[in-house]
């Protein structure tokens, strides 16, 4: 018997404004508790909700990114329910009338291309934060991230594997990132992703019960929730040994399994109803192509530049434009210094294992262009050999250093003074005889060895072109 | 001064007195909107009326008492007057704002010989209003001359962009109009009225042009609008849940024992029926039946004025029965938002309403029939 795996999901992504979405506080990520509340937003009385122009902005942007219908007249419910970090007793979100429906994209997997259609996308606020402190056996709430604007994707039940689900995400943190839409953390929140899975036999119109995983922090625990949850609903309708109930379940990363969160959160009626504080929102033709006029490069656009303007490799493309954060470091850099293929080889060969080597992602790079452009041109300009500017680029990645002072300062400059390095090249052939004998012979390789030990004996700073010419000349002679 | 909760005279002794509602915050002034669920709640700011008054040369004599969140009289028995409307009609004041979703306040005026503006939904602001029915919550002004309360008015109106329902006008002139008014006088609201209102009505009508016909729907109106403000009441006193601020129980075993006891031991009896009701009609059970009912009737409501045929219409204050019965005569500028002034006329009690933001055609009417 085989068994088809039927995937939905709802993405929470922060929208990147500055304020909130009906006060004027900070949205910013990684303040002190507290430190991002007014009265509005910590639920006092007497503050008329605002709405945040910016965030139906990024809405619209993220409707057209994926080929949603936008709505014209928007609205805003309320969602009643109490829990401590929802200081005003109601969520503001929108259920009436969305500000997308009905959108696409387009994902891929080893196995083609698929299209997943969305239902809908709606804007609404995000609650507080609760901590309990053992210290003092106490709970304690920071609303900073209260009414912080988010956006819920929700997609019809079209995904089929955990592979789907992963390229799907991928590509909505594509699009969803180059449009400065959002930063799609997953790690600081500002991606969240709830899974709705089922599963039936193969060729079953009849979808089978359904359940909700939520606490999945990042793409590998979606996965991994996913094979084990659909494992558990086949084994349940082989076995008949569990019977799969439409519940929420809580996904155990250390344990990579789902436990039921048996609560009383299905029962609640949320008494949803139309926000009468808030006005609706029009949205005009003029304004849906003023924010399609605003919409940065997609990374499907930058692909394209990047291979055909650029003549950058395929390869070297698809790595830079996987990543928001490494595409404007090329385009920053690329600013100071002309030379896309050196830049992506710097890049994806150095920068990326440097980052690796302090367990950050691509996405979490941060580095002064202007300075990696300098080293770069330092590197051009053979003021420093590619050695010293790999070592160099650790020094400006991990303490910022400014390249050419650093050169200066450690006397790293390259050395091409050619009688100069002609001693040193005899030197070395000299107390390596044996080596030479084997070059005679016919042995290229020992090439390799003697500049390492002319390279040792000019602390690394001697022009390899030079130092390679001056082995051919004496060697051959 | 029995009517104020707390003196705070400010500013000198030539300027103008207003007093304020307790509803209405004032920054570092403890405001409890009548609830002993905000005893203790101070607010941290000033309320854009407030601000307002206070740049137009006024200064506020003190809080007045208001019944909970202004609710309609239905539980407990109101013996006196609100505060604000003793105020002025003492003389301690020569006007006093406050919120008059129900309309009890409109009544209230009128029975004590004063009158009340109502304006129009969305010119003034909000901010630092403490909210009970969102959707009909306007800052009004108890005064004992309608030509002078508009004059405050003028001052307290316009756009504020710290309230998102408003007019984007930024001020308003008020301004008797040029022109010979038209009145709808609704037979069957005259029918249902107590005989004095019905006689100052007819009395009132005579000055000008008729369209004497029904007003529709109006068995329905104070259903209508109960229904939707006890459901925007019950989502706008979550807040009020012994967290953050207010009124906490001082036992509690776990928090749903902090949130019941809360609320049980702060809230007064017509507060928790508005909540009860509330929440009943936004449940899934009673959403369609109840609340989209009736917001589908405030939509038939609102289209089913013709202010093209008549420039107000002439309204009693009271209905036979009581509290709720009456209600029904005062829902229509709430379900609306029209402007509305009320006062005592030849012995009743009458009120009249006009589109939105045409309060001229009020002050039109009042300069005619008080010269
Ligand atoms: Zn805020």
């Amino acid at each position: 018997m085989s068994y088809e795996v039927v995937i939905g999901l709802e993405v929470h992504v922060e929208l990147s404004t500055q304020s909130k979405l009906f006060c004027g506080c900070s949205a910013m990520f990684g303040a002190d508790p507290n430190e991002n509340v007014c009265p509005a937003c910590s639920g006092m009385p007497g503050m008329p909700a605002v709405t945040n122009k910016k965030a139906v902005e990024l809405g619209i942007a993220a409707g057209l990114l994926t080929n949603s219908e936008i709505t014209r007249v928007m609205t805003f419910d309320k969602k009643n329910y109490f829990y401590p970090d929802l200081p005003t007793g109601y969520q503001i979100t929108q259920l009436f009338a969305p500000i997308c429906k009905n959108g696409w994209i387009d994902i891929e997997t080893g196995s083609g291309v698929r299209r997943i259609t969305l239902k809908q996308i709606h804007i609404e606020e995000d609650a507080g934060k609760l901590v309990h402190d053992n210290r003092c056996d106490a709970s304690l709430i920071d609303f900073n991230r209260t009414s912080v604007p988010l956006i819920e994707i929700v997609s019809n039940p079209d995904l089929r594997t955990s592979e789907e689900v992963v390229a799907y995400l991928s590509k909505l943190r594509l699009l969803l990132s180059f449009a400065g839409i959002s930063d799609c953390k997953m790690q600081e929140g500002s991606m969240r992703c709830d899974v709705n899975i089922s599963v039936r036999r193969s060729g079953s119109g009849k979808l089978g019960t359904r359940t909700e995983i939520k606490n999945l922090n990042s793409f590998k625990a979606i996965a991994r929730a996913i094979e084990y949850e659909s494992e558990r609903h086949i084994e349940a309708l082989e076995t008949g040994c569990e019977t799969i109930i439409q519940e929420t379940r809580r996904f155990d990363d250390g344990k990579g399994e789902t436990f039921s969160m048996r609560g009383k959160e299905d029962a609640t009626d949320y008494r949803y109803f139309p926000n009468p504080e808030l006005m609706p929102v029009c949205i005009s033709d003029e304004w849906i192509e003023a924010v399609r006029a605003t919409l940065p490069e997609t990374a499907q656009d930058k692909f394209t530049r990047l291979t055909k303007e650029l003549n950058l490799p395929e390869y070297d493309a698809k790595i830079i434009t996987g990543s928001r954060n490494l595409s404007v470091i090329f385009d920053e850099t690329m600013q100071r210094f002309h030379n896309p293929k050196e830049i992506a080889n710097w890049i994806i060969v150095e920068l990326l294992s440097i980052a690796k080597g302090d367990n950050k992602g691509e996405d979490d790079i941060v580095i002064d262009e202007k300075k990696f452009a300098t080293l770069m041109k330092l590197c051009e300009n053979k003021t420093i050999n590619r050695n010293v500017a790999k070592k160099i680029l650790i020094k400006v990645f991990e303490e910022g250093v400014d390249p050419e002072r650093y050169v200066e300062e450690h006397k790293l400059g390259m050395v091409t003074d050619t009688a100069f390095l002609e001693n040193i090249v005899r030197d070395v052939l000299l107390e390596n005889e044996k080596s030479v004998l084997e070059y005679k012979n016919g042995n290229q390789k020992v090439i390799g060895f003697f500049v390492g030990k002319i390279m040792n004996k000019s602390q690394g700073k001697a022009d390899p072109k030079i130092v390679n010419e001056l082995l051919r000349k004496l060697l051959d002679d | 001064m029995s009517y104020y909760i707390s003196g705070c005279m400010t500013g000198k002794n030539d300027q103008t007195l207003v007093a304020i509602e307790d509803s209405i915050m004032q920054k570092g002034r403890p405001v409890t909107a009548g609830s002993k669920i905000l005893s203790g709640f101070t607010s941290p700011l000033d309320a854009t009326v407030i601000s307002r008054l206070e740049a137009g040369g006024y200064a506020v004599s003190g809080k007045t008492k208001m019944r909970e969140f202004g609710l309609l009289p239905l539980c407990e028995e109101a013996c006196e007057a609100s505060g604000a409307v003793r105020a002025v009609a003492d003389g301690a004041v020569s006007f006093a704002l406050c919120n008059d979703f129900s309309g009890v306040t409109r009544r209230e005026a009128a029975e004590n010989g004063i009158c009340y503006i109502h304006p129009t939904y969305g010119c003034v602001s909000r901010y630092g209003l403490i909210p009970s029915a969102c959707s009909m919550d306007q800052i009004g002004i108890v005064c004992r001359d309608i030509v002078e309360g508009f004059g405050l008015l003028s001052v307290i109106a316009g756009n504020d962009e710290k309230d998102g329902a408003m007019y984007p006008d930024k001020s308003y002139v008020y301004e008797p109009l040029d022109k010979k008014i038209k009145a709808f006088v609704p037979e069957n609201v005259l029918t249902a009225a107590i005989p004095e209102d019905k006689a100052a009505v007819l009395a009132l009508s005579s000055h000008f042009d008729g369209v004497s016909t029904e007003l529709a729907y109006f068995d329905v109106l104070n259903k209508a609008q109960y229904i939707l403000s006890c459901a925007e009441i019950s989502a706008n006193l979550s807040r009020y849940d012994g967290v953050k601020f207010g009124f906490r129980a001082d036992r509690y075993n776990n928090l749903d024992g902090l949130y019941v006891n809360t609320r049980t031991q702060g809230f007064g009896l017509d507060a928790k029926l508005a909540l009860i009701m509330g929440s009943m009609v936004l449940s899934k059970e009673y959403y369609t039946p109840c609340y989209e009912k009736a917001l589908k009737l405030r939509r038939v409501i609102k289209d089913s004025l013709d202010f093209k045929s008549y420039d107000v219409i002439l309204l009693p204050l009271r209905i036979t029965g009581g509290a709720y019965e009456s209600s029904a005569v005062h829902a229509l500028a709430a379900l609306a938002g029209l402007p509305c002034v009320s006062f005592s006329y030849n012995g009743g009690g009458v009120q009249i309403l006009a589109a939105p933001k045409n309060e001229n055609a009020l002050l039109t009417v009042v300069k005619a029939v008080t010269r």
